[in-house]
């Protein structure tokens, strides 16, 4: 019963919905630097924990301790969301879905996808359960990442897993004509789902730039705790 | 031996395995002009170290024993107690950071801080040894120290400072630059022995004076007059540094940081002179006690030679005279042929030859006084006793010891085996609290437990080597254990008529799950069970805990709570109580949803980063649950938690799996609840057992 009111209250379920988060191949949380696109990428593998799945989190630029530290923060600031839940049940089912999550943090130079292909055939080598989806966060689409993403690509192929991204997009950019940051307009057909977060008065918005028929829809959350706003 | 306790020094060497610290030790006696000759640890000249005086720990290339030793330098007495580094025998590290005032922490400067190092340092929290740092292997390639320091900082949490430079770095380190005299130091002749102060190099002034600027910055953060100094621009002495570092590392708020290479003589001097100017002596720490004539209040123990003594055994050794016990006197001071007292047995030893340690060599002494560590000759005792003069009671306080997870069986192979066999348990259960010994009555087998595979293979091995006993080994076995996962209640009357007078006891109440071990609540009101058959109730309840009813493992965590009963005026008796108690507590456990627990083991692996992925499969493989993998520079770590019983063979594996690249090392974490299908696999093997015991 918990794991579903938490699944409710969590402003993932409002803005792409549980059941969709795992359609397609890749999606991306964009924003400028600083505005709560890590946060919101742990909400999205925080969604999947509580419908009893495994996710993947890999950095490449925060220390495994920080990534466990993020999902920690998460998992409180939702809970609070919710309202009164007794703290023993809350821990209880933190330590059940927590050993779900595997943080794995890279430094970006030396970031490629065999490792993680090596560590996702034992899943299957072993029969257990893959995760259901990986995030990436910290990959610089400023650069030409053709060839990871092509890797990447083989590898939802190979292991039907889901990938989120993180994407940082600069201020100053010009937008292309079909709505889309620069570093999405050049990747966009690999990407099924993209959200963009900016600053709006002293809340956070939330805009899907690409979800099917769900385009433009706006969300604001809540920029300590990247909840859905009241 | 020195009186004044301003220049005595006991000091431990902690790291993680193959930082080198066993060679540093070496060089240190070399340099303090103990021995002549500097041995490798590996024994390529067949000597081997002389700290490492077991010969298993020769041949294996670590150094399993700690053994204490003497030597003196600049006028100062230092003891060393050079210290395991494999976490299988992190009770000798824990024994030994006990008795010591200091620690160098040796960091490897090209893996830095390594999870052994992470274990060590809380172990010295938690004795709250004071340390100072020494990257030593700064002639590796891909030697990096400033990084070291850095990680002293982020992963451990140090306040780390760097207090020398290097000139030159892997096969160009030459020597070292000191931040506090800005002076450069060379190290010359054939075991740089002699130290050569010369200018700092002009290509490295500039980066000289930003890294003494930054030291100051920190170190001022200790002294008033240093800080006025810095903001008045008035000459900073080295004096004024060195009491500001000393303070700082003393109230364990800051570590500074000193480098070299120990294997290629380079900057173990200055390291040495931190050891006195920096590290505490005996009248810098507190040592408490406790008053076991006084309600056990802490006593704080002072370093005055009039006073009663109060020494603690922290080592025991098989030598050629006897057993060797090395002890730390805290306060007064044993002479030759004194009587003292072993607090723990109230039995009474009188302290025959008193000796001063060179590893295997040892020289006689008149006394041990306060804030030295020696040993004594022909003492009976286990490790760990306190020895006070007979005027007072104190215990040192207990040191933190943990349950053992793991068991073998083991058969001696003749018998003279099985007499050695005797002696050399005996021995190692005093040496060792964490390793236990039992006989199980119903295979007759002798079980040896500890703390991981190495710890009881390296006593396995040295059964053979130091007392010829040949032991053939069973294969190793979990420590499981059974507990309840819900309240249930129970109501048993035990009832028997057999002619003569019969036995009758009732027990009612219920059983629920709590974090102790066993606990026992009585709430049986108006003499519905007659006090004086509770404590049978409970001893038939406790009883019951050794063999649990599900699959015959221990039981835990179980409170009951008697709440109604009755008795007979003839026929009640303790044995009927306790055997109703017994009825109760089987009836009360079936409802209960009983389990079974296994050890969870912390598994840290450190490997090149080419093998992560495979690293982390072969834990997945193991029912292990990754908590994460981090990638520092050329290796990276793992972090999982791994079920005990599927660890038996891992090294070969992990070698294999990783062209024999990658380490790890293992520690107890927690009990957890095994999954049915394993616990269904668990019954079936000790059904089989028993139908093969049976037959």
């Amino acid at each position: 019963m918990l794991k579903k009111d938490l699944i409710l209250k969590s402003p993932v379920e409002k803005a792409i919905g549980l059941e969709h988060i795992t359609e397609g191949k890749f999606g991306a949380v964009l924003s400028r630097a600083g505005v709560g696109k890590t946060s919101f990428l742990v909400q999205i593998a925080l969604t999947q924990l509580l419908a009893n799945q495994k996710i993947l989190h890999v950095s490449l630029d925060e220390s495994m301790d920080k990534i466990n530290l993020r999902y920690d923060e998460a998992y409180t600031n939702l809970i609070d969301h919710v309202g009164y839940i007794d703290p023993q049940k809350a821990v209880r089912l933190w330590d059940d879905i927590s050993p779900n999550k595997v943080g794995i943090s890279y430094t970006e130079s030396n970031f490629n996808t065999d490792k993680i292909k090596d560590y996702l055939r034992s899943f299957k080598k072993s029969d257990i359960a893959l995760p259901s989806i990986i995030v990436i966060d910290g990959l610089n689409f400023d650069k030409d990442v053709s060839s990871i993403l092509e890797d990447l690509n083989s590898l939802n192929q190979e292991f039907s897993v889901f990938i989120w991204f993180s994407m940082k997009s600069h201020r100053e950019e010009i937008w292309s004509n079909d709505g889309f940051p620069v570093q999405l307009e050049v990747v966009k057909d690999l990407f099924n789902k993209a959200i963009f977060l900016q600053p709006v008065d002293d809340k956070i918005e939330a805009v899907i730039l690409k979800d099917g028929d769900r385009i433009n829809q706006k969300y604001k959350l809540d920029p300590a705790t990247m909840m859905l706003a009241e | 031996m020195i009186r004044d306790l301003e220049r005595v020094r006991n000091i431990g060497i902690s790291a993680h395995i193959d930082s080198g610290k066993t060679t540093l030790t070496e060089r240190i006696l070399f340099y303090t002009d103990k021995i002549h000759q500097i041995n490798e640890v590996r024994g390529k000249d067949g000597v081997g170290a002389v700290m490492d005086s077991m010969e298993l720990e020769r041949e294996r290339g670590i150094t399993i024993a700690s053994a204490a030793t003497h030597c003196e330098w600049d006028n100062h007495a230092i003891n060393i107690i050079d210290t395991p580094g494999h976490v299988d025998f992190t009770v000798e590290v824990e024994r030994s950071l006990r008795v010591l005032d200091g620690v160098i922490l040796v960091l490897c400067s090209v893996s830095g801080v390594q999870s052994q190092s992470i274990t060590v340092d809380q172990q010295m929290k938690r004795y709250e040894v004071p340390c100072i740092a020494f990257v030593n292997k700064c002639d590796r390639s891909g030697a990096n120290p400033i990084k070291v320091s850095g990680q002293l900082r982020d992963k451990l949490g140090h306040n780390s400072v760097m207090m020398q430079l290097p000139i030159g770095l892997e096969d160009k380190h030459d020597g070292i630059v000191d931040l506090v005299t800005m002076k450069a130091y060379y190290f010359e002749g054939d075991n740089g022995e002699t130290m050569v102060e010369k200018q700092i190099p002009e290509d490295m002034l500039e980066d000289a004076t930003i890294a003494r600027e930054e030291m100051l910055d920190e170190v001022s953060l200790f002294s008033e007059e240093l800080t006025d100094a810095l903001l008045e621009e008035i000459e900073i002495t080295t004096e004024m540094i060195m009491a500001a570092v000393r303070t700082g590392t003393i109230s364990r708020q800051m570590t500074p940081v000193f480098l070299g290479s120990a294997y290629k003589n380079k900057a173990v001097q200055p390291l040495l002179n931190a050891v006195l100017n920096y590290l505490p002596s005996p009248l810098d720490i507190e040592n408490v006690a406790i008053d076991l004539d006084n309600n056990e209040e802490s006593v704080v123990l002072e370093s005055d030679f009039d006073k009663p003594s109060v020494a603690l055994a922290f080592k025991l050794e098989d030598g050629q005279y006897g057993q060797l016990t090395y002890i730390r006197v805290y306060q007064g001071c044993i002479n030759k042929g004194d009587t003292l007292i072993n607090s723990r047995d109230g039995r009474k030893v009188k302290a025959g030859r008193l000796i001063r340690m060179h590893s295997s060599q040892m020289e006689e002494v008149d006394s041990i006084p306060a804030g030295h560590i020696g040993a004594m000759f022909g003492v009976d005792c286990a490790s760990g006793d306190t020895f006070v003069s007979p005027k007072i009671n104190y215990s040192m306080i207990s040191m933190h010891i943990m349950e053992p997870v793991i068991s073998l069986s083991i058969v001696p192979k003749d018998n003279k085996a099985q007499i050695n066999m005797s002696k050399a348990l005996n021995r190692f259960t005093k040496e060792d609290p964490t390793f236990k010994t039992y006989v199980d009555h119903e295979t007759g087998d002798t079980i040896i437990q500890g703390m991981g595979e190495l710890h009881l293979e390296v006593y396995v091995e040295r059964m053979k080597r130091e007392y010829g006993a040949e032991v053939e080994t069973g294969k190793p076995r979990v420590a499981y254990r059974e507990t309840i996962t819900r309240k249930a209640p129970f109501s048993y009357t035990h009832k028997k008529q057999t002619g003569g007078s019969g036995q009758f006891g009732k027990v009612m109440g219920f059983m629920e799950p709590c974090e102790e071990e066993f606990e026992f609540v009585n709430k049986v009101t108006g003499g519905r069970i007659p006090t004086q058959y509770i404590s049978s109730c409970e001893k038939g309840f406790l009883g019951c805990m050794a063999k649990g009813p599900k699959l015959e493992f221990p039981v835990t965590g179980i409170k009951i709570t008697l709440e109604d009963g009755g008795f007979h005026a003839v026929d009640s008796s303790e044995m009927a109580f306790q055997a109703a108690a017994r009825g109760g507590f089987l009836e009360g456990y079936a409802k209960a949803k009983p389990v079974i627990m296994e050890p969870i083991m912390k598994v840290v692996i450190e490997t090149p980063n080419e093998f992560q992925g495979s690293c982390m499969g072969l834990i997945n493989q193991r029912r292990g649950i990754i908590q994460g993998s981090q990638e520092e520079g050329v290796m990276s770590v793992v972090e999982s938690q791994v079920p005990l019983s599927e660890m038996f063979g891992f090294s070969t594996v992990l070698r294999s799996g990783t062209q024999g690249k990658a380490q790890f090392t293992m520690e107890f974490s927690s009990y957890k609840q095994v999954p049915q299908s394993v616990a269904e696999d668990i019954s079936k093997k000790k059904a089989d057992e028993k139908a093969a015991k049976n037959k």
